[in-house]
């Protein structure tokens, strides 16, 4: 009677285990680039404070184009004399810092103005999506070309011309999830228990579309990064001598084929930092089920 | 609704005004005119923000104010800004986009040549992007999870952080420099050598195309599997009988091109911003590469007729991904929102 005997079951373990593994690997789907993120600005922000990290600019000439590994400069230093090594740390605080600026002002102005078009409607809505439209038909990077041109090329610039198209399409992320949100039962009760716009700004949509604008917050900050880079290639982002990842890259290309770690040392951190964040807003994406 | 049965019985041209389509691209083209229309006066505002005008940038650091004065009457620079934009406008509606200030010569000339270069790395791009993705994501949907599900998915989004002047610059420095295949620089125009051309245009175009195959790749295979797993129109086409790769293709995919084509209409702005440094760092003569001239030498007509170029090109591309809507789904709701 053997043929009746029941294999062991591991069907039943695989099924128990598997809501399991998912649950696991999906926390480590937030936690490895959080942890990324955390090392590399920690190591930018926090690295020059505590160690003997060397200035960025005014090398010396005589210490010009070390090559990796080359002692007191671990990752050699550029054509002026300065170190690499520094010279990617103290980028990495202006990368970082135009990437949150960027995109806290994206979504404070954006995710405001798309929440209040989408839920007081009518032709406030009309006017201030059209007046969107016309940003958006812009191609981001000629628009921020434009502006950057035309304010002159610094830090607070690069940030509010890249905030221009950072906007609109926070601004529209924010009215759709606003618009979905306008037909749930719980903002009937709301209206109909008399609530203030205000309050039901702040306390029924905000929360609500919280996750969104995050997630796409994650994803933009990755663009930013990209993009600032974009602009110190043209030559209208952040101005030499003081680095910017993006700045390097392009500083780096006149001499490619000689040095190519001058690009290539740049282009890795650079890539590091925008893949954490987008493994992050996957990440989120996927765990609030954002689409 | 009623004005679809009552167009039976008229004229075939108030048939064709009452169906919604042809309505639908009626109201999408009216729309596009105002958003150019805002897109002109914002690049004429933002382009007379800047500082130091083309009659300073001609006669040098060391002209006279005097000089500087009759320059400006001479290029009708002393005309208010509103004035000066009506003037263009008139013009440009008319195809005359004015002459550049810098060399004479006619922008709309210019724009021609310049238009078919960025068109060309564009649209060999955009072919090979798709092409690639298209099969990939199936093969990649096909059996989700399994190697090449992730190995595709790995690549994919690896390849969406790596920022196309990296990847130019990458691809220059194995493509040029380690192995001599393609070259970096040195644009060989169409009518010179065919060959040649599309040779010079392998590396730029890949640089732009290769973030795009995997933005299309990781969209396109996400979205099969949303629709492969439980939705009823694929639990009813397998129940019927129908196989793996039949509802994949004929069902699915179907259902998931929209999704595609919303993510490829939406690129296409952020992809022509692309091409101005693919172009830059190519020497590439196309239009990005003219712009960025015309705005170091605050040569306004060209840099206002190019922006306006790269506007009126995504709302086309907007309108063109509502109208392949209208085509592929026979559900699309007209009129409403």
């Amino acid at each position: 009677m053997a043929v009746v005997e029941a294999p062991p079951v591991p069907v039943a373990d695989a099924d128990e285990d598997a809501p399991r593994a998912r649950t696991w690997t999906r926390g480590l789907g937030v936690a490895v680039p959080v942890a990324l993120l955390a090392l590399v600005a920690g190591a930018c922000f926090l690295a020059p404070l505590v160690l003997p990290v060397p200035s960025p600019t005014g090398g010396n000439i005589l210490e010009a184009g070390l090559p990796t590994g080359s002692p007191g400069h671990l990752l050699g230093t550029d054509p002026n004399g300065n170190d690499i090594l520094s010279r990617i740390l103290y980028g990495g605080q202006t990368s970082l810092i135009v990437a949150v600026t960027v995109n806290l002002l994206g979504l404070a102005v954006g995710g405001t103005l798309g929440a209040l078009s989408g839920y007081v409607g009518g032709a406030a809505d009309t006017v201030i999506m059209r007046l969107l439209d016309v940003l958006i038909a812009f191609p981001s990077l000629v628009l921020t070309l434009a502006v950057a041109q035309s304010l002159g090329p610094s830090l607070t610039n690069t940030i509010l011309a890249l905030g221009f198209f950072s906007v609109p399409a926070f601004a529209r992320i924010s009215r759709a999830a606003t618009l979905s949100l306008r037909e749930q039962p719980f903002m009937a009760a709301a209206r109909l228990c008399g609530t203030k716009g205000r309050r039901v700004l702040l306390r029924h949509i905000a929360p609500n579309i919280a996750p969104q604008l995050t997630t796409f917050g994650m994803l933009g900050m990755g663009v930013v990064i990209v993009i600032e880079g974009a602009l110190s290639f043209l030559g209208l982002g952040i101005p030499a001598p003081a680095p910017s990842w993006g700045n390097m890259i392009s500083q780096g290309q006149a001499s490619l084929s000689a040095t190519p770690m001058l690009v290539l040392w740049p282009s890795l951190i650079l890539f590091v930092t925008v893949l954490a964040f987008n493994l992050l807003g996957e990440s989120l994406r996927t765990r609030w089920s954002v689409r | 609704m009623t004005a679809v049965t009552a167009g039976r019985h008229r004229g075939v041209g108030a048939r064709l005004f009452a169906s919604p389509s042809v309505r639908l691209v009626g109201n999408r083209l009216l729309m596009a005119i105002p958003i150019t229309l805002g897109v002109s006066i914002l690049t004429f505002w933002v382009l007379n923000l800047i500082p130091g005008n083309a009659a300073q940038q001609l006669l040098g650091a060391d002209a006279t104010p005097e000089q500087i004065r009759a320059m400006e009457l001479q290029l009708g620079l002393d005309k208010p800004a509103p004035l000066r934009y009506l003037d263009w406008l008139g013009g440009a509606v008319t195809g005359d986009l004015g002459r550049s200030l810098v060399s004479g010569q006619s922008v709309a000339g210019q724009l021609g040549e310049r238009l078919a270069v960025t068109g060309e790395l564009v649209a060999m791009a955009f072919v090979v992007s798709l092409v690639l993705a298209v099969p990939v994501a199936l093969l990649a949907a096909y059996r989700p999870n399994r190697l090449f599900d992730r190995l595709s998915m790995f690549v994919s989004v690896t390849g969406l952080s790596v920022a196309n002047y990296v990847l130019a610059l990458v691809l220059v420095l194995v493509f040029a420099v380690r192995f001599a295949v393609f070259p970096a620089i040195g644009f060989v125009p169409l009518s010179e050598s065919v060959g040649g051309n599309l040779h010079s245009l392998v590396l730029p175009s890949a640089a732009i195309g290769i973030p795009m195959f995997c933005l299309y790749t990781r969209f396109l295979r996400g979205d099969l599997v949303d629709q492969m797993q439980g939705q009823d129109y694929v639990v009813t086409a397998q129940a019927k009988g129908v196989g793996p790769w039949r509802v994949l293709l004929r069902h699915a995919f179907r259902n998931s091109s929209f999704g595609l084509i919303t993510v490829v209409g939406l690129n296409l702005s952020t992809l022509i911003g692309a091409t101005v440094i693919i172009e830059q760092i190519f020497a590439l003569p196309g239009l990005g590469q003219l712009m960025l001239q015309a705005i170091n030498t605050r040569d306004m007509a060209v840099v206002q007729a190019c922006v306006v170029v790269f506007a009126v090109v995504a709302v086309l591309a907007n309108l063109l991904t509502d109208l392949l809507y209208a085509v592929l789904d026979p559900r699309i709701r007209y009129g409403s929102r």
